[in-house]
């Protein structure tokens, strides 16, 4: 994960599995510290008998598993976005990234964010007088 | 109650590993901040 990019755009990473405590600990130290300088820099937090899973609904009591769940949450404690995959595939931050700088555009300007939006992309300011004209100001090719 | 976009996150206290520390921690410590909360099936798998 792009853990540094994170950090700079002010967000807080907690990964969350049914493991304890001390698994993540001795996880950190015989595997990831090999993967990541340093170890793993985010808050890996315990969620024995799938209790957080549970309220998320992301808890697989077949397999007593959290499968993959991803959540946005903003400074006011609101979801902002989510995604939910099976356990095969893992994810890709690179859309995390841009949902989130995404959302605090909105949140700073109040301007809307259009389909595949991009930093630096056009955005619109909803108005009466935008319905029916964001042709004008907005074409998906662009 | 399930997560939902739109709606406050199910705030939760549990134990967690952090920088060489285990620590108790709760989701509303981080009010303020952008929190990316990221479940997955498990230590040492392979994805």
């Amino acid at each position: 994960m792009s853990y540094p990019e994170l950090q700079k755009l002010g967000v807080e990473v907690i990964s969350v599995s049914v493991d304890s405590p001390f698994v993540h600990k001795i996880w950190n130290e015989q595997e990831l510290s090999k993967m990541v300088d340093g170890g793993v820099p985010f808050i890996m937090a315990s969620d024995m008998g799938g209790k957080i899973g549970s309220l998320y609904g992301v808890y697989d009591d077949e397999g007593g598993v959290d499968i993959r769940g991803r959540f946005l949450i903003d400074p006011e404690g609101v979801v902002q976005a989510m995604e939910v995959l099976t356990p095969p595939v893992g994810r890709n931050d690179a859309e995390l990234l841009r949902q989130i700088q995404a959302f605090q555009h909105h949140q700073a300007t109040g301007e809307v964010v259009p389909a595949g939006w991009q930093p630096g992309k056009s955005t619109l300011k909803p108005s009466t007088a935008l319905a029916g004209n964001v042709w004008k100001e907005w074409q998906p090719k662009k | 109650m399930n997560a939902r976009v739109g709606k406050v996150a199910p705030n939760f206290t549990t134990r967690a590993f952090h920088k060489g520390e285990i620590k108790e921690i709760s989701l509303e410590d981080y009010r303020g901040k952008w929190v990316v909360l990221c479940f997955y099936p498990g230590d040492f798998t392979f994805v």
